[in-house]
């Protein structure tokens, strides 16, 4: 892997790269994004009480050993409920947070390691667009401005040549180019987004990690994104990682999901096999609670799971899903199951599910 | 629960409702009309703009002047519209309830939550002091918070979201409505927690026979928790009827493009079928349909007036002059 | 839109709906513009304004009250009050500019890396807050005066190494706020520099409020200036300054009330001109979100 860095270094960040062509190191469905272990907790302020009785500074456990895959040219798409740890791993992936500990590789590159120049060349690789359409772009600057300042800074193309290439990622996301001279007020959320996704793409990167992205916009203008970011990702040949809530949007985006659960990923499987037979009991949880639209096929009068979210400053022991898990065994209150594959190559953290399996 | 001769509990006629802006007065909503019947669930969906929430506030008149409210909302045979603010309290709270998206806001946050309960209770039933205390941990035990005898003391920044809004139903129906007003209740919910929150409306529905107006955006809310719908648009109603024939044949072409733009689970990753362009900001629509901009069946016949709401089937209404065209599409082929 | 689904060319999206932008000059915010507009061209150009010499005595109109051949009254050289007031005016603007720029500068400067940053500078910080704050404004500047010796230039680097402090912690505080924004994320994420997404992301959405305070601020230097000249520890005689005006005409309050009275006000309408100046730039400024 020593040689892929040393490749790396050898980009030159002024050279034109052409926006349909990324720059594939790896050949496409090989594993391109690998997280290990990776771990992040975030101090609480310490409360009166405990400095008083000298308890050491309470740590949220945000994610706590997430392991992963991403493969070069797929959509993984990442579910869980609000606190799962999400969007934690979104930024960590892109180093807006520091993790505690485990390993990131892009392209064999240690992500955790990178800084100057070399974190802005991972960063160039490995595009974010973000939640808030109302808080992710400069209120104070035209989307003209935007662009120019992310083609400027990157040195993405000549100053003669920026004209055209705003109006082109403009019109890749299907901006109209009479809105370049305008502010972000002016905008409704789902355009906002488009400026966002035309920020991110201005660098042309190979991935592009979305989170929540959909989430704020009304059905309509959200399956407008949804086809965006099809046509996107089949013109730029992109790696996206799609981080929602919303089950239906995931299912229909991905081409593998992985669901997380308090800081974990429990289960991460092909869309159609997770969706068909999940094998965690959260996984089936979340997908029963969800509402389906075919008002015929109504779910049980029972809600499909009890409880509530543990807190992730004391997360339970053993797996983290036992205390609301209709099927835990006495193991799954002190073992704690790790990610491993069940008879079909899937991966999940379920004791229950390997004994199912005759793995365990 | 017996009402007046099988009538509607609630029946809305020409509702409008218009707020005072800096850009001067826009109408919110515009001409609605619906009907409640006792003991069902209506569900309110649409999109942003489209005079939802507007709707249910307008019911209870939690409008501030100077917005206006006119028209006529029946109340088991009384209308609610003309009524004095005193009048209106006397309904308020009692015979209509309401929960709101963000309990967090909606609750005393100085109060514990058995307080806001006793509170209600006081305020609308007739019980002595003992029997006040022991109904009010009754109604947290109804609405599944657990171990309720201790929580009724608890405040509410001490609740979970999910506690929160099971807290402030609790408070809602401690003066038995026969209707409960729910704007977004789910919303800020997660889907394990909606789900509770959406099976425990069903139960209390079930057993105190109360009806639920759901203002919702989630047609999969809509299609899994009630028993009549209304699509909003633009502040008018496009179409009303039972769940089930509305989503199988619908009869507005909005109704149509919002299931559309749901993605289908036989179809995964194919473009969705979207409906074109966003929903019209308040007031910017004229005398036509409000949805013929962003329509893909519009004629000349949607420009030449604002088409009422009329039957289009058994026990539904719409809107819209194609609904017969529609028909013949399937939406989710 | 039935049959056969579209291909992605077809839908088409959202339209940019155009809004019309509306500048809206409020009164006050006009009235404003119109007080310091005035004070200004007096700074810059008193000689077209000035109806007499400022210095010019005038032995046959000693102490004359206000009339039409001398609107604000004459001093007790027979000065004219108005033509003084006018070119005073041009060493209190300069007061207020140099009292405030310089601090605003550093201040900002300061306060955007402080308040981006945070940590161990943070907290050197708050206590160097702390430390200036204990003293009142006005007994620390005199200190310092004192120490440096009488005159403007003295006044400016008393004031400005004060007064920065307060630019600082306001632009700080902002910038604290606006560092947890996503825009600031996706700066990060942009790959650009700290000091591109403060200099050029942060700080000109912090900027309202720097404004506004500024506005104020040199209302106060005024004050402060006139203070100082009337302690005698600002703008020396002869130049003639508003707070020395003040100071000279206090001795004949009982028979030329004007002498005392008329540069007294001009302090009044100069600061209130700049407060509803600066309320009225904020209005303007607030953007949308």
């Amino acid at each position: 892997m020593g040689g892929m860095t040393m490749e790396l270094s050898t980009v030159d960040l002024a050279a034109p790269a052409q926006a349909t062509e990324p720059l594939t190191r790896s050949a496409p469905g090989e594993p391109v994004l690998v997280v290990e272990k990776l771990t992040k907790t975030f101090r609480r302020p310490r409360s009166f009480a405990d400095l008083v009785s000298g308890q050491p500074p309470r740590r949220v456990h945000a994610l706590t050993e997430v392991n992963l895959t991403v493969r070069r040219g797929e959509t993984l798409g990442i579910v869980g409920e609000s606190g799962c740890g999400k969007s934690t791993l979104a930024r960590c992936l892109v180093r807006l947070h520091r993790m505690d500990s485990g390993r990131v590789t892009y392209d064999g590159l240690d992500v955790g390691g990178l800084s100057g120049t070399a974190l802005r060349r991972f960063n160039r690789r490995v595009q974010m667009v973000f939640q808030d359409p109302y808080g992710s772009l400069n209120p104070r600057m035209t989307v003209r401005a935007t662009i120019a300042e992310a083609l400027s800074v990157h040195r993405m193309c000549a100053r003669r040549d920026m004209p055209a290439r705003i109006a082109a990622l403009m019109d890749m996301v299907h901006l109209p180019q009479s809105a370049a001279g305008r502010r972000p007020h002016e905008f409704s959320g789902g355009q906002r987004q488009r400026i966002g996704i035309a920020r991110a793409l201005a660098l042309e990167p190979d991935c592009l990690i979305a989170d929540e992205l959909v989430s704020a916009l009304d059905v309509s203008v959200q399956a407008q994104m949804v086809n965006l970011l099809l046509e996107l990702q089949e013109r730029l040949h992109l790696t996206v990682l799609f981080i929602a809530h919303d089950l239906r949007l995931v299912r229909h985006l991905s081409h593998r999901v992985a669901v997380m659960y308090l800081g974990r990923v429990v289960e991460l499987a092909e869309t159609e096999a997770l969706f068909a037979r999940p094998r965690h009991p959260y996984t089936r949880a979340l997908l029963e609670a969800a509402p389906e639209l075919d008002p015929t096929r109504r779910g049980s009068t029972e809600a499909a799971l009890k409880g509530e979210l543990p807190s992730p400053v004391n997360p339970p022991p053993g797996c983290a899903f036992h205390p609301r898990c209709p099927a835990a065994i006495e193991r799954c209150r002190v073992v704690r199951p790790v990610l491993a594959p069940l008879s079909d190559g899937r991966l999940a953290a379920c004791h229950v599910a390997a004994m199912e399996d005759g793995i365990a | 629960m017996m009402h007046d001769n099988g009538g509607p509990l609630l029946s809305i006629r020409a509702l409008r409702t218009t707020l005072a802006t800096e850009g001067g007065r826009v109408t919110v909503v515009d001409g609605v009309d619906l009907d409640v019947q006792p003991g069902e669930i209506l569900g309110l969906v649409g999109e942003s703009g489209s005079g939802k929430s507007m709707t249910l506030r307008s019911i209870l008149r939690l409008i501030r002047p100077p917005g206006q409210v006119t028209g006529q909302v029946l109340w088991r045979g009384r209308d609610l519209v003309p009524l004095r603010e005193a009048e209106m309290r006397a309904i308020r709270g009692r015979e209509i309830g309401m929960i709101f998206q963000e309990p967090m806001t909606a609750l005393n946050p100085v109060l514990s939550v058995g307080a806001q309960i006793l509170e209600n209770l006081a305020a609308h039933t007739d019980l002595g002091r003992a029997a006040r205390r022991a109904r009010a941990v009754e109604l947290l035990n109804l609405v599944g918070i657990p171990a309720p005898a201790q929580r009724v003391h608890d405040f509410p920044h001490q609740f979970s979201g999910g506690m929160r809004q099971r807290a402030m139903i609790a408070i809602a129906l401690a003066s038995n409505p026969t209707l409960l007003l729910a704007d977004e209740p789910t919303t800020a919910l997660d889907v394990t927690i909606q789900d509770q929150i959406l099976k425990l409306l069903q139960h209390l529905r079930e057993t105190l026979g109360m009806a639920v107006i759901l203002v919702t955006h989630d047609l999969g809310v809509v299609a899994q928790s009630c028993d009549r719908v209304a699509v909003l648009y633009a502040g008018r109603v496009a179409e009303y009827g039972a769940v089930g024939p509305v989503f199988a044949t619908p009869r507005h072409a909005y109704t149509l493009g919002l299931l559309r733009s749901v993605p289908d689970a036989r179809h995964a990753r194919q473009p969705l079928r979207p409906i074109a362009g966003a929903p019209p900001p308040p007031d910017t629509v004229g005398a036509t349909c409000a949805f013929m901009p962003r329509c893909g069946f519009a004629t000349a016949a949607c420009a030449a007036g604002r088409p009422p709401l009329v039957p289009a089937a058994e026990g539904r209404l719409s809107a819209c002059i194609h609904g017969d065209r529609l028909e013949a599409t399937e939406w989710a082929a | 839109m039935s049959g056969a689904a579209p291909t992605l060319s077809e839908v088409p999206d959202e339209e940019v709906v155009p809004r019309r932008r509306r500048v809206k000059i409020s009164v006050p915010l006009a009235l404003g513009i119109v007080i310091t507009l005035f004070f200004l061209v007096c700074a810059v150009a008193p000689g077209l304004i000035a109806p007499y010499d400022p210095l010019a005595f005038d032995y046959n109109n000693l102490q004359v009250g206000p009339r039409w051949t001398h609107l604000l009254g004459t001093d007790n050289f027979g000065r004219d009050v108005l033509s003084r007031i006018i070119w005073a005016a041009q060493v209190d603007i300069q007061i207020a500019l140099f009292c405030t720029v310089p601090s605003l500068i550093i201040g900002t400067v300061i306060g955007a890396l402080v308040g981006y940053y945070g940590g161990i500078t943070d907290a050197i910080f708050g206590r160097l807050v702390d430390l200036v704050i204990t003293f009142p404004f006005m007994v620390l500047v005199i200190a310092i005066v004192a120490v440096l010796g009488p005159g403007l230039n003295n006044v400016y680097i008393a004031v400005t190494a004060v007064s920065w402090v307060f630019y600082a912690r306001l632009v700080r505080s902002e910038v604290m706020v606006l560092r947890q924004a996503d825009f600031a994320a996706a700066g990060r994420v942009m790959g650009y520099s700290d000091m591109r997404i403060i200099f050029r992301h942060l700080l000109p959405n912090a900027m309202i409020a720097v404004v506004v305070y500024w506005m104020t601020d040199m209302a106060l230097d005024i004050l402060l200036g006139s203070s100082l000249g009337y302690l005698g520890l600002g703008a020396q005689p002869p130049t003639a300054e508003w707070g020395v005006l003040v100071s000279d005409g206090k001795n004949f309050m009982d028979t030329a009330w004007w002498m005392s009275v008329f540069p007294g006000m001009a302090i009044v309408l100069c600061g209130t001109g700049l407060s509803l100046l600066g309320d009225g730039v904020a209005d303007l400024l607030a953007v949308k979100r």
